[in-house]
């Protein structure tokens, strides 16, 4: 893909090389409305004019399409994209930085209750192989999803607003409700009681499920409306000083978990199919 | 019809209405500093330990009505123009301290809509991607006329 990166070049180089090498492209932005030709400074990159003009989608294509064609002439080229990090017109929830890692970590354990009804539907715990699965769900739950996303939250986030308030109380509560799903999980192994895991793994996915989707859509936005630049700061900063004091090694194990599960699942599933045609 | 570079077109924004607003009273400038100027500011000033640090644009507190108030109050700043100044390898350099050695809490970045602008965004970012150390940083685009366009987190 040498024509790709290529472009990538000049898509991040200054306006007036572009044109100085091109002087076609100068043409074309003109018919674009794109009054480049006459700045002597021509410092702005090429990305951040075709960006900041805002084109309608199909313009832009058609410009980039013909840009490249300028500067690789009658080769089938990868069209070039800009990236739209800085639209001016934002769509959808757009978080804080520190907000925005609380919505991360919730990516990876929503990709364990995904997991969860996969999981139980062929679980025996009598095996090794069933009991490890549990173990190590017991301590992804336990260990990433409580000690550390669910206590940044207590210990950090909610300590902003008065604690009193219905809806903080109630996400207290959810996390309460998770750990003693968790809890009933694990005496159930110890009591080779596969029907309760199962249950309390459902019960647990069904909670956290809802419980996310009031965090992501509800409360965080209503928490980051009301931050000022300093609380944001300053929230950034103790979640970054709280993940500095969770031991790495046992998070990285944690989201190995994960993956790994998440491929022999897939594995299972090519078996099942397989078997089936 | 061609209408040249944004950043450098000539536009006429003068009100053609009289607009009653009540201007009288003095304000309190909210300036904490000196120097201002990137090239001249040291990164590592008193000033801008933990501070939430404001780099603006040249343009925008003339085209911002309420800069000193909604945005300087509380702030340490440094200006630049990412069009026209030289020596913008100085500039990453600087911002990178900020974040390294002042330990800034915040920076926010206010720009104007002309393109050239965004080449200030694009040394913060650069900036974020080079420091060890990482902090919340905010662009803010301003129109000619004055109005926030938009405010987004990088």
């Amino acid at each position: 893909m040498e024509n790709k990166a290529g472009m990538e070049k000049y898509l991040n180089q200054g306006i007036k090389d572009v044109i100085l090498e091109f002087p076609e492209i100068g043409d074309i932005l003109n018919e674009y409305n794109i009054g480049c030709v006459t700045c002597n400074v021509g410092s702005c990159l090429l990305k951040d004019i075709v960006k900041i003009h805002a084109l309608p989608p199909e313009q832009e294509d058609e410009l980039l399409s013909r840009i490249a064609e300028i500067i690789y002439p009658g080769i089938a080229l990868v069209k070039p994209k800009i990236e739209k990090r800085h639209q001016y017109q934002p769509k959808g929830i757009k978080y804080s930085p520190p907000v925005r890692k609380l919505v991360d970590e919730h990516i990876l354990i929503k990709r364990w209750l995904a997991l969860i009804p996969r999981i139980t539907e062929k679980l025996d715990i009598q095996e090794n192989w069933g009991r490890e699965l549990i173990i190590n769900g017991i301590d992804f739950m336990r260990f990433y999803a409580d000690k550390f996303h669910h206590a940044k939250e207590e210990d950090i986030l909610f300590k902003y607003f008065n604690e009193n308030l219905d809806i903080i109380k109630s996400m207290y509560l959810d996390h309460e409700a998770g750990r003693s799903h968790v809890r009933a999980v694990a005496q159930a192994l110890e009591n080779k009681d596969k029907e309760a895991v199962v249950k309390h793994l459902i019960e647990y996915k069904n909670l956290l499920k809802e419980h996310i989707k009031k965090e992501d859509e509800i409360l965080y936005p209503w928490m980051d409306r009301g931050f000022s630049i300093k609380q944001i700061g300053e929230l950034f900063d103790k979640f970054n000083k709280a993940e500095e004091q969770m031991n790495k090694d046992i998070l990285e194990k944690l989201k190995r978990f994960i993956t790994k599960t998440e491929e022999q699942q897939m594995k299972r599933k090519r078996i099942k199919q397989e078997v089936l045609k | 019809m061609m209408e040249g570079c944004p950043g450098s077109r000539m536009q006429d924004l003068r009100n053609k209405e009289e607009i009653s607003e009540d201007e009288s009273g003095k304000r309190k400038s909210q300036l904490g500093q000196w120097p201002i100027q990137l090239h001249l500011v040291s990164p590592v000033a008193p000033y801008y330990e933990k501070a939430d640090v404001l780099l603006t644009a040249d343009c925008v507190a003339y085209a911002l009505a309420d800069y000193h108030k909604d945005y300087l109050k509380g702030r340490s700043i440094a200006i630049a123009c990412p069009k026209l100044d030289e020596g913008q390898e100085d500039y990453l350099e600087k911002i990178r301290s900020w974040l390294e050695d002042s330990n800034i809490n915040t920076l926010t970045v206010m720009i104007m809509q002309v393109p050239c602008c965004m080449g200030l965004v694009g040394l913060a970012r650069q900036a974020l991607e080079i420091s060890k150390r990482k902090v919340p940083i905010k662009s803010i685009v301003i129109s000619l006329k004055g109005d926030i366009l938009s405010e987004e987190w990088i």
